[in-house]
């Protein structure tokens, strides 16, 4: 007897660790789902499109990746219409800067779609947008103190990553290192079905290049960067009193419009006319480039 | 030791075995089902291309982006994410999927499926 006593006390104990375990797992029923294999994000096409964006379009400096980052800042419904008043006040400001830019990719369009681009006219076109990039943040300071304004402290932050994110991808687009995956070369020579060949004659003939521009100083933006996000997220904050604002807007907008003009430039003899024309219907594209045209999926 | 001996002890050793593991089960169940749904530190988080084009989901006073099956957040310098789905976001996911902003050329714009992807596997980042 007292050996059944025993036996059924080791049953009932363990059918209780068991209920206590089944039971345990069931209460974790909203659990995430695991991950699905959707898609890596730099192989997406938002991803894809982001990157193509940052190495056509420099002229706001980092300006424009503060105005980029309010399409996605996903902000409460009654502060909507004035985020997107700020928004377009701050493209509207950055106006000199982008018509600049257009004139640079248009002079470029037309220079390769020609066979023959006018490297003056190329380089004024780069002078024009490095000058007009200088006066953004000085344009543009109230409209991002009336920004911080308005947002939450979450929102705040969460505008702060954005940028850095931005920054991130800005400098992945315009690496001068050759990324054979996702490097503007690599995705250009898919595109436009670029022979070994092309592909390094047009290198060759960047890297020469690139040898007399002045190497991007990404530590001067990042510092800025900095300075700006420790400012914003704080609970003062005057745009007014960031000194390293205007030397890093015309730096990242100079330097970007200097590699892609070059980039084109070294690309022109390389191409096919069928290469060459599908190109410049492409830069026509970037160079018709809306800020306002919101491409939401 | 006799064989009854040796028996009695196993079987006592068992029944404590069975007891104390699900005491420790049950509690710790009861502390995870708890109203936080504590996050954790990860070594993966979403791509800087996804951060910059994908709309947050405010929690809990912090930006969250569902990506790869898990809501992350930036937790000071590095991103943790829940290790349990907490309702409302749950909720939030359900009822719509994250909205993402196309920024190619118009003309080249595809329809984009809104599921979030893989997380990169990366190492921790200190900004």
């Amino acid at each position: 007897m007292a050996s059944i006593g025993r036996r059924t006390g080791i049953i009932v104990t363990v059918l209780i660790g068991t209920w206590g375990t089944v039971g345990c797992s069931g209460s974790s029923a909203n659990t995430p789902p695991p991950a699905t294999a959707a898609k890596v994000a730099e192989d997406d096409d938002v991803a894809a499109g982001l990157l193509e964006h940052h190495r056509f379009h420099h002229h706001g400096g980092v300006t424009l990746l503060i105005a980029m980052s309010l399409d996605t800042l996903g902000i409460s419904p009654e502060h909507k219409a004035a985020v997107e008043k700020i928004r377009t006040d701050l493209h509207a400001r950055m106006e000199p800067a982008r018509s600049a830019e257009q004139k640079l990719v248009n002079t470029l369009s037309e220079g390769l779609a020609a066979g023959n681009i006018d490297a003056a006219g190329v380089d004024a076109a780069v002078a024009e947008v490095t000058a007009a990039a200088t006066a953004v943040h000085d344009a543009s300071a109230e409209a991002v103190n009336e920004l911080h304004a308005l947002l939450t402290p979450p929102e705040r932050a969460a505008l702060v990553d954005k940028v850095e994110a931005h920054w991130a991808v800005w400098q992945k687009a315009n690496s001068l290192k050759a990324d054979p995956e996702h490097g503007h070369l690599a995705t250009l020579a898919k595109e436009l079905g670029l022979t070994q060949d092309q592909v390094d004659k047009v290198r060759a003939s960047l890297d020469e290049r690139l040898k007399a521009v002045p190497q991007l100083d990404s530590q001067e933006i990042a510092a800025h960067l900095r300075a700006f996000g420790d400012a914003f997220r704080s609970e003062k904050f005057d745009s007014k009193v960031l000194t390293t604002a205007n030397g890093a807007n015309s730096h990242l907008a100079g330097w970007g419009a200097a590699r892609l003009a070059h980039f084109v430039q070294a690309l022109s003899p390389v191409l096919t006319p069928d290469q060459r024309t599908k190109f410049a219907q492409r830069l026509r594209e970037h160079a018709a480039y809306n800020p306002n045209d919101r491409g939401e999926s | 030791m006799s064989y009854i001996i040796r028996t009695n002890l196993f079987r006592k050793t068992a029944c404590i075995f069975a007891l104390v593991t699900s005491v420790v089960v049950t509690a710790g169940c009861a502390m995870e089902a708890g109203a936080s749904f504590p996050g954790v530190a990860v070594e993966s988080y979403p791509p800087d291309g996804y951060v910059a084009t994908t709309e947050p989901v405010y929690y809990e006073g912090r930006a969250t982006y569902w990506y790869g099956g898990n809501w992350y957040y930036r937790d000071g310098n590095r991103w943790s994410h829940y290790d349990r789905e907490p309702p409302a976001l749950q909720q939030r996911r359900v009822q719509a999927a994250p909205v993402r902003r196309s920024y190619g050329p118009a003309a080249t714009r595809r329809p984009m499926a809104n599921a979030a992807g893989r997380p990169q596997e990366r190492a921790r980042r200190e900004r």
